[in-house]
């Protein structure tokens, strides 16, 4: 089961890479909730604009986006099928009985190049640094500790339990056991096996918590990091908070010129 | 059952953020009651894991096959560890799967997270009237799943027709709401199945679990 690659390429050299982490995480999120304010087309061009420069900057080469675009969800996917031919009033063109309507096409347009550019300003976010580095710089930032604790034991832990799952189901197959075809007996299968996964991780988060209690956890300060901000970093945080602040100030302007969608 | 990126606007993924970091706010306030609060956290975190890599599952379901959401079992299980553990599966996916996305982090969470909390509170009915029967346990885990995963389906339906960019006409969204509700019964279905299975196999093998984190 292949988990968790999206820091595959940290360790390479680009100013996102030696960008301090907690900076880089509030400029990307600014901008990121800055694509999903755009609602005007001219303003989505900029978006567009600003995303490829991104991410050529960012030095990630071009198969890494590909292969996270390549499960790209498939709800949306349906929606980006259906939209043209049932939202709006103003048929543009007509392919058999079906009529392509003009406002359905904008709002796929819409859709499609914010989901785009936020999963791939998102891509460049978590694919340059590592990502236990990033959930540091998450707790820097006010991440409560319970919660910080549990992202980082749950990522530690997920390629052990894929792991199991992964054997518990070749074990099954060596066996003769198919579930191929539906039956309500068959669900005894799926459930049986989820069952015996949480009782195996319930038992080993026993002994994990024996292991951390000696090593002190709960008892001493747990937390500190080694974050480090330079002036280069403030500069490039107030360039993207520029930028975000700009698509919303450019959408709401355009927005009163032209109407939006 | 993930609403992807770039789909809802501003106000409603910041809305869902503040709904989600105020129900995070209070589970971690009353998990901070406890005597000692992070006893219980490599647990909740473990099977936070486990619910993760349990939702990769698939069911056959001809034509097509559907995967676990687990979100009542998860409920019942983890109490008020359940919210933020929900945020952190919701948060794997969207970076490791690209399933859901980041500006619709809370909205998701509190499409699967606030269900599951109904979940909790259905499955804690079987310690009423004494000692939890294997009927009394079955059925109420069947509720629990098949209960959260309902809710789950309504809210998702709700924010998602809401929220499109772009105006349908009636006929359309109501043949919409229709579609999505009925695609979504076997769904719910075999999720209260499973869940009622799964909480009679754990009840046999480790009882403790099911008291919760």
């Amino acid at each position: 089961m292949k988990l968790g690659t999206i820091d595959q390429y940290s360790s390479l050299s680009s100013p996102f890479h030696r960008w301090d982490p907690r900076c880089k995480m509030i400029g990307f999120m600014a901008l990121i909730f800055a694509f999903s304010f755009v609602r005007d087309l001219r303003v989505l061009l900029a978006v567009v604009v600003v995303t490829v420069t991104i991410y050529v900057i960012s030095k990630l080469p071009a198969s890494f986006i590909v292969s996270r675009l390549r499960y790209p969800s498939l709800f949306l996917v349906v929606l980006v099928l259906i939209l043209p031919f049932v939202s709006g009033q103003t048929i543009v063109m007509s392919i058999g009985p079906l009529d392509v309507r003009q406002e359905g096409l904008k709002g796929v347009l819409l859709i499609a190049t914010r989901f785009l550019a936020i999963l791939t300003a998102g891509s460049v976010l978590f694919g340059t640094a590592p990502f236990l580095t990033t959930i540091k710089a998450m707790r820097a930032l006010g991440l409560p500790g319970i919660l910080a604790d549990m992202v980082l034991l749950a990522f530690r832990y997920l390629h052990e339990i894929g792991s199991d799952l992964h054997r518990m189901q070749t074990s099954m197959k060596l066996r003769g056991v198919r579930h191929s075809r539906f039956s309500l007996r068959g669900l005894r299968i799926p459930a049986w096996m989820s069952g015996s996964m949480l009782v195996r991780s319930y038992e080993r988060s026993e002994w994990v918590y024996k292991a951390m209690i000696m090593r002190g956890y709960g008892h001493a300060p747990h937390y500190r990091d080694d974050f480090h901000v330079r002036a280069s970093d403030i500069a490039i945080l107030v360039v993207f908070l520029l930028a975000a602040a700009g698509f919303v100030v450019g959408d709401i302007i355009c927005g009163r010129v032209s109407v939006p969608l | 059952m993930h609403i992807p990126d770039g789909i809802l606007p501003l106000p409603v993924t910041a809305g869902g953020y503040a709904v989600a970091a105020a129900v995070t706010w209070y589970s971690v306030r009353r998990i901070n009651r406890r005597e000692n609060p992070r006893e219980n956290v490599p647990k909740a975190a473990l099977l936070t894991a486990a619910f993760f890599v349990a939702s990769l599952i698939h069911i056959p379901v001809p034509p097509a096959s559907v995967h676990l959401v687990l979100n009542g079992l998860l409920g019942a299980m983890l109490g008020y560890f359940a919210f933020p553990a929900i945020i952190i599966g919701l948060f794997f996916q969207a970076v490791m799967f690209q399933h859901g996305g980041l500006t619709t982090l809370g909205i998701n969470a509190v499409v699967m997270g606030f269900p599951a909390i109904v979940a909790y509170y259905i499955f804690r009915l079987r310690k009423l009237g004494g000692r939890a029967s294997r009927v009394k346990v079955a059925v109420l885990g069947f509720l629990s799943g098949s209960v959260a995963v309902a809710i789950s389906v309504a809210i998702f339906i709700a924010v998602l027709l809401t929220n499109l960019p772009s105006q349908l006409d009636i006929g359309v969204e109501t043949a919409a709401i229709y579609a999505l509700a009925i695609a979504h019964l076997p769904l719910i279905a075999i999720e209260g199945v499973i869940t009622s299975l799964l909480v009679l196999f754990i009840q046999r093998v480790r009882p403790v679990i099911l008291d919760g984190v």
